[in-house]
């Protein structure tokens, strides 16, 4: 790429991060004046996407390291890259902790618990429900920015080490580099598991802080190793087809990639339908209702659009994928795992978008005290314009690091180059 | 038992090295040559495709298994639980495809691994307790140091005469007619 184009595009995505996150911040300020939760969720929405893939992409980084296997080093490279994004994902959320901290009245707004005075869909406030008072131990404020702060610290810690030891292997051809990167990856596999799955827990699962799922850490994983390989073999395919990677991503790197999509698909699908099932199993209300807002009105029993998203999720998310990547040819074939690849990034959006923005809204008068959330409103607005915002901060620093210099365009000097040069079906 | 006796097999050529062999074993594709078997010691990359062996048939097994194991789950569930025998359990209905579905699930997996497992042996044609080849007085080293090409008598382009000299010809040693013992 020439000096000007790579000068052009750097503008425009700054351009868009600019514009993108500029509506949404507005929207958070005026939300926070006004008292409307949606500007939030849109931007929780938003941003959690591309958490999302950054901790998936981590994961396999460091799952490739650990298993000193053979055929990574090459796509490897191109994941290390991507974690360069961590920094600028922490600045995105440091205004939901800003305003959690310093939100005044307005500080619950996202997460209703983080002010007791908040009132709950029973007609009391969260310092009365017994639901958060036995909660309260992990469920408190300043845990909670210890722990925000905490993650995204283990996040940003660990892909910058990754990074430098990858890197500067480049320079020395030191093997030492090799064993700092698999004993890192040691200790970060289960660092990274925890910080996400409280993760989940605490930036989704606590939006509706009385319903509870052990299950939800690990769907949470699930769907960010999904993504992050669907966005690996959009990456390689394009750098192979465009650029340095011709000849060096070759089919059995991108038969493999499309094996582990194909298997975490299964993945998904396993622990999302455990979680439904046991709630399901056991129907306790303080579980169900959780389920009831995604497919039902609640006051009036009918099917709501919630549904048909929830339907979409299941084939869409699930079964056409599935079906799909079982065929040898659908897994080899540029276009048509191109295809598949956007099909699952566009529904883990819907996958996120269906966690995140159900809620019980409070309506005195209604006949349950509440109503859902609906599928369509400003939050959908809201959630775009962040979602474009912070999808071009981070491809900014993608491409940054792309384009710095840094590194060789693969890990010319790891132990395991040639073997992954060499990889074959 | 019959008199001992034996039929012709196939011609075993060998080769010295895995490029040799990998060679001659796209003349012998050119040549369209069907019912012939490479033999060597370590796995050859691209070898497959060099003999024009497409890809394996057990995934069709599999996801046949699969399928069915999904719906005899389902009709298990169906038929004990909703028409022979009716019977309300935990509030759920009589039949609905998630209360039962691990069973479906369960299923589905046993049978698609019946189907791997079993479609394998069916299309290797095992188990089989020897093989012509082993008569070859030196086909042990093709687990050691020597590659092999047998082309088999089913060939319908088999000739004794023309495969031996085609076999040379593509740089194949020591040509040794095969031998397979019969009881008759």
């Amino acid at each position: 790429m020439t000096e000007n184009i790579k000068k052009d595009i750097d503008v425009k995505l700054l351009a868009g991060a600019i514009l993108g996150l500029g509506i949404g911040l507005a929207g958070l300020l005026m939300g926070l004046s006004s008292g409307d939760k949606s500007p939030f969720l849109g931007w929780l929405w938003g941003c959690s996407f591309w958490l999302s893939i950054s901790i998936g992409l981590l994961m396999l980084v460091m799952i490739f390291r650990i298993f000193n296997s053979r055929w990574t080093p090459v796509v490897r490279r191109q994941q290390e890259h991507a974690l360069a994004a961590f920094p600028w994902l922490a600045i995105c959320f440091a205004p939901l902790l800003l305003i959690a901290l310093f939100g005044g009245e307005n500080a619950g707004i996202l997460w209703s618990w983080i002010n007791p005075e908040s009132p709950t869909v029973d007609g009391i406030t969260v310092a009365n429900d017994v639901l958060h008072q036995k909660k309260a131990g992990y469920l408190n404020l300043y845990f909670f920015s210890i722990r925000l702060i905490g993650y995204f610290a283990i996040f940003c810690i660990l892909s910058a080490k990754l990074r430098k030891y990858s890197f500067s292997q480049d320079y020395d051809g030191d093997p030492n580099w090799t064993h700092k990167g698999m004993k890192i990856s040691a200790f970060g596999i289960p660092a990274t598991a925890l910080a996400l799955t409280f993760g989940a827990f605490d930036l989704f699962m606590s939006l509706e802080y009385q319903w509870f799922s052990t299950m939800y850490g690990v769907w949470f994983f699930a769907s960010g190793m999904r993504s992050a390989l669907a966005v690996t073999i959009l990456g390689c395919l394009y750098l192979s087809q465009k650029s340095f990677l011709n000849g060096i991503y070759k089919q059995a790197h991108q038969y493999d990639l499309a094996c582990l999509s194909l298997a975490f698909t299964v993945f998904w699908a396993y622990i999302s339908f455990s979680q439904y099932f046991l709630i399901y199993s056991a129907n306790i209300p303080e579980e169900t209702f959780w389920y009831n807002i995604r497919e039902i009105n609640p006051n009036t029993g009918e099917t709501s659009a919630w549904f048909w998203v929830s339907m979409g999720l299941i084939f869409g998310h699930f079964f056409f994928p599935f079906l799909y990547l079982l065929f040898y040819k659908n897994k080899i074939n540029g276009p048509r795992i191109t295809f598949i690849a956007l099909w699952i990034l566009a529904f883990h959006l819907l996958d996120l978008y269906w966690n995140i923005i159900p809620g019980r809204e409070i309506v005195p008068g209604a006949y349950v005290g509440y109503e859902a959330r609906p599928v369509l409103g400003m939050h959908l607005f809201w959630g775009v314009s962040s979602l474009v915002g912070v999808g071009c901060l981070c491809a900014r620093a993608v491409l940054k690091s792309f384009n710095a210099n840094e590194s060789e365009i693969i890990p010319v000097r790891d132990p395991r180059i040639m073997e992954s040069l060499n990889h074959h079906e | 038992m019959g008199k001992l006796m034996d039929i012709k097999y196939g011609l075993a050529a060998t080769f010295n090295s895995a490029k040799e062999l990998f060679d001659a074993a796209g003349l012998v594709r050119e040549e369209g040559y069907k019912e012939w078997e490479c033999y060597t010691p370590i796995p050859v990359h691209g070898l497959d495709a060099q003999m024009g062996v497409g890809r394996s048939k057990v995934p069709c097994f599999t996801l046949l298994g699969g399928i069915t194991g999904f719906c005899t789950g389902m009709l298990i569930v169906w038929f004990m639980n909703a028409y022979d025998y009716p019977l309300i359990v935990g509030g759920k209905p009589y039949f609905s495809p998630i209360y039962p579905f691990p069973v479906f699930y369960e299923l589905t997996i046993l049978f698609a691994a019946f189907g791997t497992l079993f479609g394998m042996f069916f299309l290797n044609r095992l188990p089989r307790h020897n093989h012509p080849v082993f008569e070859h007085p030196s086909f042990g080293r093709t687990g050691d140091d020597k590659y092999m090409i047998v082309i088999e008598v089913e060939d319908p382009k088999f000739d004794d005469d023309v495969t031996k000299d085609f076999l040379k010809s593509v740089g194949g040693k020591s040509i040794t007619l095969i031998r397979e013992p019969i009881n008759s």
